[in-house]
């Protein structure tokens, strides 16, 4: 193949459009939103060839709906919006994990809280990605830093909301979304592209919410052929609202517990110059590349600083982190919100100061913005 | 190890976004470097300030901070920008200034400095001041090597609109030529 077919100059929207049309998207439902808007009008342009359905609700909570609703169809599914539409779907996210629905979300950041300003980036959406909405149920997100990390992230996230039937939270910001970078697109199988699993046993036998060994139930959708029945009540194996203790306790636990189990396919990070690191930072998205530019310039100066990027931010690899941290004095957590991935790895890493740099600009930070915060503990 | 950080800054209406698209397009298609590109702009249509920032590096790695900080080249295409912005050029970058808006004295003396008239060679030359950027482009390509001229003209050819292709073909040929009288 010639080097122009497959290396795109986009942008980590488009970039994550593309993502999706090679995990083979097939139904987007969404409502417009600064920043995440020319994701949105750019596979408008692309799916309807493709035979995929796209369509502009009247609202983010219609969207999100949608797309439940066409996952338990059999499309691959998914919408964009920034923090105050991904506040809307706040009930269908828990919906969703409750009836183990196979989505992708993404949420291109912005300042907050509420509207905040509409144009300026920020990372305050963490803790919204995991506690969104109510009760307790297992969700996951990834963050890309760049817009190929937004391409290949896209794909992983519709690979791990197929395979394990989770909500998948793409966590990009405004920076990130609007400044273009050299991507290169790929096919399978040069990528891996995964469906859900499909029930085994004849329809008679089905039980929509019996799990397999690895926790995860096999999908069957409308129009198989199997009674499908979509519950979000508390329910049992076959999918019946049941006020018992025990049938609770194991959904309840089976909804956090699959992604636990099958860690090995979501935990994701990278590490620069972490084997002998006496200052740890840690950051993730645009900002990360901000830090990652200290951390370089400081190794070319002979200081021993490094930087631990989760990728996968829910759930994090904490092992990798404890792992990273072993030689540090200091861990620096930079993040454009006022301490959310801080409270996590403060909660992880005990036997060392862990400080919090809260980046409240409207703007990327320069890596001299970052220093300035650090400064008193470097 | 290279890093370039090259800024391009003007009014709104001189095309700079597109100048910093077209440059970042073929830089992707027909160079190995990774690019990062930027853009800043006013609400205005026209007259606002208006800037691409394109970061080029050999190495994805290398293109850590997305941004410009101290640009290692830049393009003024306007005075306004000139003096907002010489503050994000380092010292010894190579400077090329819209000679039509912007006079010597206003370049730091430092700067590797090339002052072109691309507006008027535009309006005189091509026939229309609007492809000021492609002459500009043009030019770029001669003094910097950076980019090719035929890499410049299929990122045109991939993103202008039909009508306006051969237009800004012409302009950064004549861009080109003037270019490479100014080197030689």
């Amino acid at each position: 193949m010639s080097r122009e077919a497959d290396i795109g100059f986009l942008n980590s929207n488009h970039a994550a459009a593309e993502g999706a049309l090679t995990a083979g998207v097939n139904f987007y439902a969404g409502y417009p939103i600064t920043p995440a808007s020319d994701l949105f009008e750019y596979l408008a342009r692309k799916m309807p060839k493709q035979g995929g359905v796209i369509i502009q609700t009247e609202d983010e909570i219609a969207a999100i709906n949608a797309i439940i609703g066409a996952s338990w169809a059999g499309a691959k599914a998914m919408t964009a919006t920034s923090g105050p539409g991904f506040s809307l779907m706040a009930e269908s996210i828990g919906f969703a994990a409750m009836v183990e629905a196979p989505i992708v979300i993404i949420d291109d950041m912005r300042t907050g809280p509420s509207t905040g300003v509409a144009t300026a980036t920020g990372q305050g959406d963490v803790m919204q990605a995991r506690w969104l909405s109510h009760g307790h149920y297992g969700i996951v997100a990834l963050a890309p830093f760049s817009a190929q990390e937004a391409y290949d992230l896209t794909i992983k996230a519709f690979n791990i909301a197929e395979r394990l039937r989770v909500p998948v939270v793409l966590l990009m910001d405004y920076v990130l979304v609007h400044t273009r970078e050299k991507v290169r697109l790929k096919k399978p199988p040069e990528v891996e592209v995964w469906s859900r699993k499909k029930p085994r046993v004849p329809p008679e036998e089905y039980l929509p919410f019996k799990p397999d060994e690895d926790l995860v139930p096999p999908m069957a959708t409308y129009g198989e052929g199997y009674r499908v029945f979509v519950e979000s009540l508390v329910h049992d194996y076959r999918g019946y609202y049941v006020t018992r203790d025990d049938v609770y306790e194991e959904l309840v636990k089976r909804l956090s517990d699959k992604i636990t189990v099958n860690k090995h396919i979501v935990l994701d990070h990278v590490e620069y110059y972490t084997d002998d690191a006496e200052i740890l930072f840690v950051a993730f998205g645009s900002t990360a590349r901000s830090v990652l530019s200290i951390v370089r310039h400081a190794r070319a100066r002979g200081l021993k600083y490094g930087l631990f990027r989760p990728i996968s931010i829910w759930p994090m690899d904490t092992d990798a982190l404890l792992k990273a941290a072993e030689n540090a004095r200091k861990i620096i957590v930079v993040e454009m919100n006022y301490g959310q991935l801080f409270l996590e790895v403060d909660r992880v890493i005990k036997d060392k100061p862990v400080y919090l740099a809260p980046i409240l600009t409207l703007d990327l930070p320069t890596p001299e913005n970052i220093l300035e915060v650090c400064r008193k503990w470097l | 190890m290279v890093r370039h950080e090259i800024l391009i800054a003007g009014r709104g209406g001189q095309g700079i976004l597109l100048a910093g698209y077209i440059l970042g397009l073929a830089l992707v298609k027909s160079t190995d470097y990774y690019v990062v590109h930027s853009e800043a702009y006013s609400a205005e249509t026209r007259g606002g300030d208006s800037r691409s920032e394109i970061v080029i590096t050999t190495s994805e790695e290398e293109a850590d901070y997305m941004k410009v900080s101290k640009a290692s080249i830049a393009v003024f295409m306007y005075k306004e920008q000139l003096l907002k912005y010489k503050s994000k050029v380092s010292k010894d970058a190579l400077v090329l200034a819209d000679s039509t808006y912007i006079t010597e004295d206003m370049l730091e003396k430092t700067w590797k400095k090339l002052l072109v008239p691309f507006s008027r060679i535009a309006e005189e030359q091509v026939g229309s001041i609007r492809v000021a950027n492609m002459v500009m482009l043009g030019v770029f390509s001669a003094v910097t090597g950076l980019v090719s001229l035929d890499g410049l003209k299929a990122a045109v050819k991939e993103s202008v609109k039909p009508g306006w292709i051969d237009i800004n073909l012409k302009a950064l040929d004549v861009g080109y030529n003037t270019g490479l009288k100014l080197k030689a």
